[in-house]
């Protein structure tokens, strides 16, 4: 197993145990042994824990960029992107649940971990950035109101993430999927020119 | 040479800046030395009289409306010492693209304009004004008949190859993408709010100086993209954004690509260039 | 009677000027200016801050004198007040505008009309002139440092120090052309055979700016501009011609007095005023180049957004008006009233403009001459 395969593997159990048992608690020996592995040979992977959530940071925010670039090269009206971004969050929330806690809760919530070279977009430029091109592209064309980024981000975010949320904690009274449509519909009625 | 080479310079519609600029060019005195100036719209020269030429310099805009200029109407007059010359030399924005005064002689804005089938002997040098070195290098190329290389918009690339961006005192600031937030400092660059089109505009200024000693950007003004074809664009003072994000970006490099770095540099805070360059509490 | 008309080139851009001639004298004149450019509305509808991009662009020798007039219509406008120190920069700027149109008006414009010149020693002084422009505005011509609030460069020590030598320097230099006891070699050749009493105006001035060491004698509230017989507009205070421009606003100089006393308003009063006002602008200059607090601001954001304003300099011709009215930030109407206007109206043979007051009774010869006194401006008119 090439060393690169190896270094995800562990990620993706990192991601396990900090969804399960949060990221304070979890520790560098407690991957170790999920994965059983020495702490010694852990090491040769990642230097500390701190470093391995940098990474990971990096790696989910490539996986939501990626997705999103595809989303942006689609020939579809702007209205249709957001349906397309909000099926793409919703789906992964449901199916790679640990991937978009970390996100949301890790990343959002323990900023000062990544204060020594993860600040601002440096690890999550990726998906940042594809985000960006969505809503310059969509002002562009017209299709949604010229407006500082942030608010607009904010709003998107801020609004399926606490839509993420709250069906991790079991409060939706229905199935994320239904979600899809209504919370599409708000958030293109919310920035549309 | 046998003899010196004869030089009409003709005023169109415009605001004789390109002169004044080129009456700025410290060699001047031994430049005209070199050519026989059959006519100056300020200048002494000969009588005006239309005649044969072997480099015409034309500067100004034109007018489809009826615009007198030496008794001639200004399109007809030009009409005629096109034909009657060896080379072009289109002085100025308002000659190659049309600028702010109506349409260019080669080019009427982004289409080609009314003498476009001259393309072949004409040489394009936008400014408003263009750098008296400009004007002296083409003129002196055409004397020593040096050949000069041009783009697709028959632009020397000498000149027109940099952008006004490269030799910028305040690229440093560009690099780390931190922003003037007002006039009158030297701090900040002035891309993202001051409406600075630098990075996009074909021109030497920043690396041959104005008057020998200094730039707009330099003095804490934008640069207002006086090469390009759409000079003047409209806000000229602000950048255009969408959803914050810069409608035009530097040549060359793809959107994704200036996003990412430009989000990279903008993390990463250069503390030094974040304070007054000059303070005296640091 | 006769009529003579002739295209006058050589000056910034070009006018026709119809004699009308008994035996060779010139009972007549009337001056016309047939291009158009439409600057007015072409600023209509944009952010007002695009109007120190364009109106400079209305001329080339003067442009600079259009910017600090528009810069001070919209300050007028919307209420603001700007630093010692951007007051001062902009005087140095301007000021230096003014020295560099009257040593090329001198000798490529005006000496040449009667004999030759080495006119590059003209452009060798301009230049370096315009070098000292350029170390504060950034360039020259066309540059769009002064804007509502000040001005958009930041200034160290070492770019005033050398502002200031540099002014010292071309004082000095400027002495050979003349010195401030008033003499000059230049001017009295050209003289050699011309009358100097020639080409007396109307004896009436008016000065509207206050830049430099400028007073104004009147409101801009009494102008008035009427059609004329081209597409210039006359332009009448209270209801009467007046000359603008250098001797205008120079009659208190005890020396161009001295001058004026003896050959009143005649071109060589003229000439001699517009070439000795360089003198004073240098001594201003370096006088006021003292008074700069480099601590203070270079510029100070507006914040109103709508309304009516005036603005008025001393330009190298003199008067030079810029009314603007803003709404919303954006240009709602623009009006710009040049010296040029002011000297060369069209009036009638019993009240006439400065300029056909001078030409009258005259030669048809000295017509070249006593016309390029004014220091015509066919492009500012033009706008």
């Amino acid at each position: 197993m090439s060393k690169e395969v190896k270094k995800l593997e562990i990620m993706k159990t990192a991601l396990n145990l900090f969804a399960q048992n949060g990221f304070y608690t979890t520790t560098i020996a407690d991957i170790a042994k999920e994965m059983e592995m020495s702490v010694g040979n852990m090491y040769n992977y990642f230097h500390s824990k701190e470093s391995l959530a940098k990474e990971l940071l990096i790696y989910t925010s490539k996986i939501f960029g990626d997705e999103i670039k595809k989303i942006n090269d689609m020939n579809v009206s702007t209205e249709e992107k957001i349906k397309e971004i909000v099926k793409l969050y919703f789906n992964m929330a449901k199916e790679e649940p640990e991937l978009v806690d970390y996100f949301m809760r890790v990343y959002l919530s323990n900023k000062e971990i990544f204060s020594n070279g993860c600040e601002g977009m440096l690890c999550v430029s990726a998906f940042v950035t594809e985000i960006m091109i969505f809503f310059e592209e969509g002002v562009k064309k017209k299709e949604l109101k010229n407006q500082d980024f942030f608010a607009a981000f904010g709003l998107f975010m801020g609004y399926i993430g606490g839509l993420a949320f709250l069906f991790r904690e079991g409060i939706l009274g229905k199935n994320l999927d239904e979600y899809i449509e209504p919370v599409s519909e708000n958030i293109y009625n919310a920035l549309k020119a | 040479m046998h003899s010196k080479p004869k030089v009409f310079w003709i005023d169109a519609v415009g605001c004789n800046g390109c002169s004044h600029s080129f009456f700025n060019y410290p060699e001047i005195k031994e430049l005209l030395n070199k050519v026989e100036l059959l006519y100056h719209p300020l200048l002494p020269s000969p009588e005006f009289k239309v005649q044969k030429s072997d480099i015409l310099i034309i500067e100004g805009a034109l007018k489809t409306t009826y615009f007198p200029r030496l008794d001639f109407n200004l399109v007809e007059l030009i009409s005629e010492l096109v034909k009657l010359s060896k080379k072009v030399i289109l002085l100025g924005t308002c000659s190659v693209y049309g600028g702010m005064f109506g349409e260019g002689v080669l080019f009427n804005k982004q289409k080609e304009g009314k003498f476009f089938e001259f393309k072949e002997k004409m040489i394009a040098l936008p400014g408003c004004p263009p750098h008296p070195e400009w004007i002296a290098y083409v003129i002196e190329m055409l004397v020593e008949n040096k050949n000069i290389l041009l783009d697709k918009e028959n632009r020397p690339k000498e000149i027109y190859s940099y952008t006004s961006h490269m030799g910028c005192l305040r690229n440093e600031y560009f690099e780390w993408k931190i922003d003037a937030l007002d006039f009158g400092t030297k701090e900040g660059c002035l891309f993202y709010l001051q409406g600075c089109q630098g990075p996009f505009t074909h021109s030497s200024c920043n690396r041959i100086l104005w008057n020998e000693v200094n730039s707009k950007p330099r003095a804490g003004t934008p640069c207002f993209g006086c090469t390009e074809k759409e000079f003047p664009k409209k806000n000229l003072f602000k950048t255009e954004t969408f959803m914050g994000i810069p409608a035009d970006i530097p040549l060359g490099v793809s959107k994704r690509a200036y996003l990412t770095i430009a989000g990279i540099a903008k993390s990463l805070k250069n503390d030094r260039l974040n304070k007054r360059l000059i303070d005296e509490n640091n | 009677m006769k009529i003579t008309k002739k295209i006058i080139t050589k000056i910034e851009g070009e006018a026709t000027l119809k004699l009308y001639k008994k035996d060779s004298l010139i009972e007549f004149a009337e001056i016309e200016f047939w291009q158009y450019r439409g600057m007015e509305e072409y600023l209509k509808n944009r952010n007002y801050m695009d109007a120190c991009v364009i109106n400079p662009r209305i001329c080339g020798i003067c442009g600079h004198s259009h910017l600090i007039a528009t810069s001070k219509a919209i300050e007028n406008a919307l209420n603001i007040k700007i630093t010692k120190k951007a007051k001062i920069l902009r005087e140095i700027t301007l000021g230096l505008e003014i020295i560099q149109n009257h040593i090329k008006w001198f000798y490529i414009t005006l000496y040449p009309s009667v004999k030759e010149i080495n006119y590059f020693k003209a452009l060798e002084f301009s230049r370096e002139i315009a070098k000292i422009i350029a170390l504060i505005a950034g360039q020259f011509p066309h540059n769009s440092y002064a804007v509502p609030g000040g001005v958009t460069c930041d200034l160290t020590n070492l770019e005033i120090i050398k502002v200031k030598n540099f002014l010292s320097k071309m004082f000095d230099k400027y002495q050979e052309i003349i010195d401030i006891n008033g003499k000059s070699e230049d001017l009295e050749i050209l003289f050699e055979d011309i009358p100097k009493e020639t080409g007396k105006g109307i004896n009436k001035f008016l000065v509207l700016g206050d830049n430099l060491y400028f007073k104004s004698n009147g409101n801009a509230e009494f102008i008035k501009e009427e059609d004329s017989i081209s597409l210039n507009k006359n332009v009448l205070y209270k209801g009467s011609f007046y000359e603008v421009g250098p001797l205008a606003r120079n009659l208190e100089n005890y020396l161009i007095k001295k001058v004026y006393e003896k050959y009143q308003d005649s071109i060589y009063t003229r000439i001699f005023a517009r070439l000795y006002e360089v003198n004073l602008i240098f001594q201003y200059l370096l006088k006021r180049i003292d008074e700069i607090d480099i601590n203070e601001k270079n510029y100070i954001k507006p914040t109103k957004k709508s309304g009516k304003g005036v603005g008025i300099v001393e330009a190298p011709r003199g008067s030079l008006i810029h009314q603007i009215e803003i709404e919303d930030e954006k240009i709602k109407s623009y009006n710009i009233i040049v010296p040029t206007q002011f000297n060369l109206s069209n009036g009638t043979k019993e009240s006439p403009s400065p300029a056909q007051a001078s030409l009258i009774g005259e030669y048809e010869k000295q017509s070249d001459l006593i016309f390029k006194c004014f220091d015509i401006c066919a492009v500012c008119v033009s706008h």
